[in-house]
């Protein structure tokens, strides 16, 4: 008995009730597409050249080789379904040829993607501490300034910071001065330092691409000895030296167009691509951090103060808890515990017999720049 | 035939699919998202169209989705290599001074904004040509160029007059759309008119202003602080009024312009109400939070597994907690699958509740009359041209 179905030719936009049966030879086989009314015989389609197309459930769409796009016989019910791919166990052999193709392709495009991924994660900061020597060196002093702008903004300070000795020529002034200077040397920088202590409550130092770095006060009133502060000054030149604002930028440009890429959100709107692009830029800055370290433990090579000062300086801001434990991928900043550890082994072979940075009266003059200390 | 000879007779439209067959599809979908880095969204994608077009039936004939994932693919990476340069532009910028990278960032804007009109003209473009009903194909002609011309202009002319334009704009647009449509070699045409928009939409464009602005009045009268919330009153209990007006409008607007699609002879006929359209928000906003508490115990029972000494005593204890969680990456892990979980969550609720919805709210108000006259109607050659429709993933302006 032949099996009900409807049949569309592709040439016009008709829909024919159909009989299909199955027809077989010595060495072919064929589907033969009957009206449904007159029996009479509408077309027939080689078996081998039959294949399926997507249809709901319980519904079968057959499509054949050498027919139009559009020719199509389909196949209701469950039962009737059955009955076709059980003649014609070809379909869903091909079905299954089909399945393993896609399946292929979206492996090879995992893979594809995977090391793309793993070229970025290598390759990003790598190219960007080689791309960054490119960067003229006039541009990023003006993405200092802007840097410097908004930075005063997001503080609330409309009329720009609040220098604490604004007379370049005091005796703290020049004895900073000639402390940067002085580790600046042989680093082959293209920057002039500008080093000045403001007046903040936030216990805080940092560099701005082109030379510029700023110490707050409330960091400078924390500081017990020379060693702390000429620790935390030589991490900050250590910045400047390696122009890591510069290479963070390029190296999140870089992330930023990565995770938009995997999660196909070229805006970078995303709650996820933030996420992923954290970890990566934490991974990124936590390098340049111990490079500033290994920096400021260079300079302690030239000038008697022990890099660890840094570390205990770090530790009296905040000290490491369980969750900073736990969130450690996360965090922009090396563990306070590991980074005086290190420093600790880069300080232990240091030449004797070295000048201190500062004289006793500077180191005082320094610690009375911004008045008398507001902690204890 | 079954339809007979009386020519008006209008077929409804048949939506057959159910919300748990989509349900496994999208379980299925976001798994394999997982080991595919996210690629398995254009697979997903595919068979997604192929659940609502294959179960949508007209005239007794469902339509059938003939694309696939690599096309889509393909148009993705396609949109890649034009978004890169936009993105090499936005990096310079915000390296600028602050005037010039607010002038910049305003010219990108513009240019996605207008790109955005691209890229649905496109999209649309793609999902129609790949579109089958009756053996024959769908097609959209016109240019992506063009309506993204209009679709800018018109914009600028909506900020021009506040609104009020909005109508024109909104039939000029569906003409543009449907008059550039084709089935085979029978091209579509479009009878609305802004006139049919026009009651509707300046009732509720005063009503919303009334409503909304009372609510926003009172609210900066009685003033909000930090300290003191109560002056958000007055604004969230205007926001509910004016977002039922919203929903009118739109069922008018869709009632109105898909009823004025016309196929030669045959003519599309859709009904919907405002509640019709609110049902679905409702719904979905049950089933989030549904999701959500069923996530929140889930996640409680098994961190108490974990972890239960940590929650000993009725109280939690975050140091504990910690120890349990062995070292960063464990606890890393499990924020992000958490994060997935409850994203994965409300995408599916809202592609099960809101989308699926959508589609039957359509597709079961609609019916078409005349589909007689279009038995004659022949196929024409295939549009191999449309590699994907790569920018409008990009922008994230395709949702069918």
């Amino acid at each position: 008995m032949a099996i009900a179905a409807r049949y569309h030719d592709g040439f016009v936009a008709d829909s024919r009730a159909v009989g299909l049966e199955y027809a077989s030879f010595v060495d072919t086989a064929a589907l033969v597409i009957l009206d449904a009314e007159n029996g009479t015989e509408i077309t027939r389609w080689d078996a081998t050249d039959l294949y399926s197309v997507h249809g709901r459930k319980d519904e079968l769409r057959l499509a054949a080789n050498g027919q139009t796009d559009g020719a199509r016989v389909v196949v209701r019910g469950q039962q009737n379904v059955a009955r076709v791919l059980a003649t014609l166990p070809l379909l869903t052999k091909k079905r299954r040829e089909e399945t393993g193709r896609q399946v292929r392709i979206a492996a090879t495009a995992t893979l594809a993607l995977a090391s793309v991924i793993g070229a970025y994660l290598i390759g990003v900061p790598l190219l960007a501490s080689r791309l960054v020597w490119l960067v003229p060196p006039a541009w990023e002093e003006s993405l200092g300034d802007t840097v410097g702008t908004q930075m005063e903004a997001a503080l609330g300070l409309t009329d720009g910071m609040q220098i604490c000795d604004p007379d370049p020529y005091s005796l703290a002034n020049r004895a900073i001065t000639r402390f940067g200077n002085a580790a600046m040397e042989g680093s082959g920088s293209p920057f002039t330092l500008d080093i000045s202590v403001v007046k903040s409550d936030i216990p805080n130092a940092f560099a701005l691409p082109g030379g510029r770095v700023y110490f707050f006060s409330a960091l400078l009133d924390l500081a017990e000895t020379q060693d702390e502060f000429a620790g935390v000054l030589a991490h900050e030149v250590g910045h400047v030296a390696h122009r890591h604002g510069m290479e963070q930028l390029i190296s999140t440009a870089g992330t930023g167009a990565l995770i938009g890429f995997i999660l196909g959100d070229l805006t970078g709107i995303s709650v996820a691509a933030g996420l992923g692009a954290t970890i990566i830029d934490a991974r990124f800055s936590r390098d340049a951090e111990r490079q500033a370290d290994a920096f400021a433990a260079q300079v302690a090579n030239r000038m008697d103060f022990h890099p660890a000062g840094l570390a205990e300086l770090i530790a009296r801001v905040g000290e490491d808890d369980d969750f900073a434990r736990a969130m450690a991928l996360l965090s922009t900043h090396p563990l306070t515990s590991d980074r005086r550890i290190a420093l600790e082994k880069l300080g232990q072979m240091r030449p004797t017999g070295l000048e201190p940075p500062f004289t006793t009266a500077e180191w005082t003059a320094i610690k009375a720049m911004c008045g008398p200390a507001g902690a204890p | 035939m079954v339809w007979g000879v009386a020519e008006e007779r209008a077929e409804p439209v048949v939506f057959t699919g159910t919300r748990r067959e989509l349900g496994g599809t999208l379980v299925r979908g976001y798994g394999f998202m997982l080991p595919t880095i996210g690629l398995y969204r254009f697979w997903l994608t595919s068979w997604k169209r192929r659940f609502y077009w294959s179960n949508t039936e007209i005239g007794g004939d469902c339509l059938e989705y003939t694309g696939n994932a690599v096309q889509l693919l393909l148009g993705f990476l396609m949109a890649v290599a034009i978004f890169l340069p936009i993105y090499v532009v936005f990096f310079y910028l915000s390296t600028l001074s602050s005037d010039a990278a607010v002038i910049g960032y305003g010219g990108v804007a513009i240019l996605i904004w207008f790109m955005m009109g691209y890229a649905i003209y496109r999209a649309r473009d793609f999902r129609l040509s790949r579109t089958l009903w009756r053996g024959i194909r769908l097609d959209q002609a016109g240019s992506a160029w063009g309506y993204a011309l209009r679709r800018f202009g018109w914009s600028l002319a909506m900020i021009a007059t506040l609104g009020l334009i909005y109508p024109l704009m909104a039939a000029n647009l569906w003409r543009y759309r449907y008059s550039n449509s084709w089935f085979g070699d029978r091209q579509f045409s479009f009878v609305g008119h802004w006139r049919q928009l026009a009651g509707p939409y300046y009732l509720s464009y005063v009503l919303v202003a009334v409503i909304g602005g009372t609510g926003v009045a009172m609210s900066s009268f009685v003033g909000t602080t930090i300290t003191n919330l109560s002056g958000i009153v007055p604004t969230l209990a205007a926001a509910v009024p004016v977002g039922l007006i919203v929903l009118f409008y739109q069922s008018r607007e869709l009632t109105r312009m898909f009823s004025a699609v016309r196929l030669g002879q045959a003519a599309l006929t859709v009904r919907v109400s405002m509640f019709g359209l609110l049902g679905p928000y409702i719904r979905f906003g049950f089933a989030v939070i549904g999701a959500y508490v069923v996530l929140a115990i889930g996640g409680f029972v098994v961190l108490n597994a974990l972890a239960g000494d940590a929650f000993a005593g009725g109280t939690f204890s975050l140091a504990i907690f910690m120890q349990h969680m062995q070292g960063s990456f464990t606890t890393l892990a499990a924020i992000i699958f958490g994060y997935l979980l409850l994203l994965g969550a409300f995408t599916m609720m809202s592609e099960l509740f809101l989308g699926l919805g959508y589609w039957k709210l359509i597709a079961s108000n609609a019916s078409v009359s005349g589909l007689d006259s279009l038995t004659d109607v022949r196929a024409r050659a295939e549009d191999k041209a449309l590699a994907g429709e790569g920018l409008a993933d990009a922008l994230n302006v395709g949702s069918y």
